[in-house]
């Protein structure tokens, strides 16, 4: 019997995480060179919004499914009990408001309650995966993490960046000591920070000792940015390293098809008008930076410092090209893991460690882009032994 | 016997890099950079000649750094000076590279004697004629013997890269291969494809038995037909026996392609496999973005397809297949003897101007070429590239006479090199 699954969702317009996650379930996908037909059957859908392009009541027809009212009956399918194996929660896209810190206020922790509430009331649980990161708000983005263990469902959440292949295909040694590390990232707050911040955590989470929470974080922007460089605060080398696995040098670049070096000749600070630079200080010691740089690049690379390997490290995380973003079949690949086997190939922490830092980098612009001691960024874990990257 | 045509007979009667070394030597280069010349049809934006000589000018990131060649690139000749041409430019801006109106000249820089250290040539993209069956007269035999001219009257010689493969004129490109190994001088020659990234980031397993290989790939014939027959070539080379040639090919193209698919003429399965690498699978139905097409979806998708279908010497099968408007990538698929399931990857090009700014699968290969002028020796055999040469030139016999060709001039054997030369670092 194929398992029974529950997908909740904001919208399910072609292209956005709902769609090419959610069809991955219904129409397979490719991994390790082969077209892969999940033993899973989706058996209800809650969407949020539905525009003019929606695709719910289409697919519900395809494929056999109902699209509920509300997340309580698409759980219990119209029934009075949890009637699914799993629930898969794709909250990205669609048209909801931003604080004045800048975050999109998407519904994941709300969606979230109501799953657990359905657990609480039927009495039994069922592995839940949080597409993205949790909440916005790392508090409560804490309460989901911990309702997952009091309850003891399996959860899995986060981007598909750490599972996407790598160039080149790297894995940082586990228990390794990392000198420093420096991520360049592109694109929108708070979306695309998002996936650069996890990438780099689910590199830096392999060192010795693993993850034991961030003491302070500050975001800057601007020409502080380059200062701070100068001053040493973030590392040229580093910088460097990045930047040479990038496929995406734009200025001269688009204007003639030559290869930059970005960092001579003060060429990034003139092809970047708004840089952001996210510091955070890890309770180890440890000080990794993001880079957002947009106007110079448009793909995302990383570089460590790592002792005992005299070179750096460093490589693109591939976001493969649209339509396909075959990165998500690797993301589902993971899901699909959770949803068979009850455990979740990486910890949920790493999403609310990223979720966290993210939320309070965005509280240090907010208030001044001062440094920001954060006491309450406590999220102990250990990587997964196993690397969980595209590599096969 | 004067001096030069004792160092001919030298050439001519010694092998390979050994050859090269002691002429090498015997000029005795100093702690002097080693400079090059580029031989080309035509420069502009993103053509392989602006990938690549950029690469020299300009540096390019390789391993963590901003690397710069420690090599000066100071002769151009082009060809072909267009409205888009960028080589007046670049000239301009790098004073040390200066354009020559002769191979001769840019290979003498100016003077009597050849005055470099290794000759890049470059004849892709340009306007230039097409015959009959369809191949597109790229120079590059002339140009060859233009450079190897100079290496006589000079009586030395230096590495050559020749990019892409070697002549569309399978005589022509057998003998500039023989001219190397007479005179003995470093050469190589061939795709990007052979030493891009790979997803997965596999090898070929050394001494494996290969039964049957195909590629899916996209672009036209005389064009991207060979980069796809160089990504099968690397992979099937490193089997047991090494390689040994090709006996025959048949290509089908249009309806034939569909016929022989379901007669099963290449393995349905390794095509899907194949497929299942792919980056770029055009979807099949609206409102989809990645689903895996029917036989019926594929035939829409697919207006022209082209397969080359051929029979290796130890009877290994292998089949190339250009599937325009369902792929835009390199995907390889094989089976090997005690191996379960099916061995595939895809050989991955950042592509611009839609995916990417840079051509970066040309970083690997400008390293290739960097250390044969550095070292005098190639990194892979051009007997490589001989072979795919030979079997982009069948294929488009094939094409044309609508029939079967035997290939017992591609009779080609060589030995893979044992460490990998594809991108990893």
């Amino acid at each position: 019997m194929p398992r029974r699954i529950a997908v909740i969702a904001t919208v399910y317009r072609y292209l956005s995480h709902a769609q090419h996650i959610g069809d991955r379930f219904l129409v397979g996908y490719p991994i390790a060179g082969e077209w892969h037909h999940p033993d899973v059957k989706v058996v209800s859908l809650y969407v949020d919004q539905k525009p003019e392009n929606d695709l719910s009541a289409q697919r519900a027809k395809e494929f056999g499914f109902t699209v509920y009212p509300t997340i309580a009956e698409a759980l219990r399918c119209g029934g009075d009990k949890l009637a699914v194996d799993a629930v898969l929660t794709v909250a990205e896209h669609g048209d909801y408001p931003r604080n004045k810190k800048g975050q999109i206020l998407y519904p994941r922790y709300e969606f979230f309650k109501q799953v657990v509430d359905v657990f609480e009331k039927d009495g039994r649980v069922v592995p839940v995966y949080n597409d993205k990161n949790l909440s916005y708000d790392f508090k409560k983005a804490k309460w989901m993490v911990e309702a997952g263990h009091r309850m003891k469902f399996p959860m899995l959440a986060g981007s598909s960046l750490p599972v996407t292949w790598r160039l080149p295909d790297i894995e940082l040694p586990l228990g390794c000591e990392i000198e420093e590390a420096l991520m360049v990232g592109v694109g929108g707050s708070d979306a695309m920070d998002y996936h650069a911040l996890e990438a780099m955590q689910c590199m830096i989470e392999r060192r010795k000792g693993g993850e034991t929470g961030v003491k302070s974080v500050q975001l800057i922007t601007g020409d502080a940015v380059w200062k701070a460089g100068r001053e040493g605060r973030w590392s040229r080398d580093l910088l460097e390293a990045a930047l040479s696995r990038s496929d995406t040098p734009l200025g001269l670049t688009l204007k003639d098809g030559r290869t930059q070096d970005l960092l001579a000749n003060g060429t990034l600070q003139k092809l970047v008008k708004d840089p952001w630079a996210y510091f955070i200080e890890h309770n180890d010691g440890l000080h990794t930076t993001l880079l957002m740089l947009n106007g110079a690049i448009k793909d995302f690379n990383f570089a460590a410092r790592v002792k005992g390997i005299p070179q750096i490290q460093s490589n693109q995380f591939l976001l493969t090209p649209e339509p396909n973003v075959t990165y998500s079949a690797c993301l589902v690949s993971k899901i699909e893991e959770m949803f068979a086997t009850g455990k979740a190939p990486y910890p949920v922490e790493r999403t609310l460690m990223v979720s966290g830092i993210l939320d309070s980098c965005l509280t240090s612009k907010y208030e001044g882009q001062k440094r920001l001691e954060t006491p309450y960024l406590q999220v102990r874990y250990q990587a997964p032994k196993k690397s969980q990257r595209a590599h096969e | 016997m004067t001096r030069r045509e004792m160092l001919a007979a030298m050439l001519a009667s010694a092998a390979g890099p050994t050859a090269w070394a002691k002429v090498a030597s015997a000029r005795g280069q100093g702690n002097r950079r080693p400079r090059i010349a580029a031989v080309t049809t035509i420069f502009f934006k993103y053509s392989h000649t602006q990938h690549i000589v950029d690469r020299f000018l300009l540096g390019y990131g390789w391993n963590s750094t901003w690397h710069h060649p420690p090599i000066d690139l100071v002769g151009l000749y082009v060809d072909e000076v267009e409205k888009n041409d960028l080589s007046r430019e670049r000239a301009k801006e790098f004073p040390t590279m200066k354009i020559y109106p002769t191979i001769a000249e840019t290979l003498t820089l100016g003077g009597s004697k050849l005055a470099v250290d290794g000759v890049l040539l470059i004849g892709e993209h340009g306007n230039y004629p097409r015959n009959k069956i369809g191949q597109k007269l790229f120079p590059r035999y002339q140009f060859f013997e233009q450079i190897v001219k100079v290496f006589k009257s000079s009586g030395r010689v230096v590495p050559v890269y020749n990019d892409k493969h070697l002549s569309w004129n399978w005589d022509w490109a057998r003998k500039m291969y023989d001219t190397s190994r007479q005179m003995g001088f470093p050469f190589m020659a061939g795709s990007s494809l052979p030493v891009t990234w790979r997803t997965p980031s596999f090898e070929m397993p050394s001494q494996g038995q290969v039964r049957e290989a195909v590629c899916v790939a996209y672009g036209g014939v005389d064009s991207y037909d060979f980069h796809a027959l160089e990504t099968l070539q690397c992979m099937v080379e490193r089997r047991k026996g090494g390689e040994r040639g090709v006996k025959w090919l048949q290509a089908y193209r249009g309806e034939d392609f569909w016929k022989a698919y379901q007669e099963g003429v290449w393995s349905k399965d390794l095509m899907k496999s194949a497929l299942c690498r792919s980056h770029t699978l055009t979807p099949a139905r609206p409102t989809f973005n990645d689903i895996f097409p029917t036989d019926d979806e594929m035939r829409r998708l697919v207006k022209d397809p082209v397969a080359y279908h051929y029979e290796h010497l130890d009877g290994v099968r292998c089949t190339m297949l250009l599937m325009n408007g369902l792929v835009q990538d390199f995907n390889f698929a094989a089976r090997i003897d005690g191996r379960p399931g099916i061995f595939s990857t895809q050989m991955y090009l950042p592509m611009p101007p839609a995916r990417t700014t840079l051509a970066n699968f040309f970083s690997p290969l400008v390293h290739h070429m960097e250390k044969m002028i550095l070292t005098g020796r190639t990194s892979y055999p051009v007997e490589r590239t001989l072979l795919t040469t030979g079997l982009t030139a069948a294929g488009m016999e094939s094409l044309y006479r609508k029939a079967r060709y035997e290939t017992p001039h591609l009779n080609i054997r060589y030995h893979s090199t044992k460490e990998s030369t594809f991108w990893r670092t």
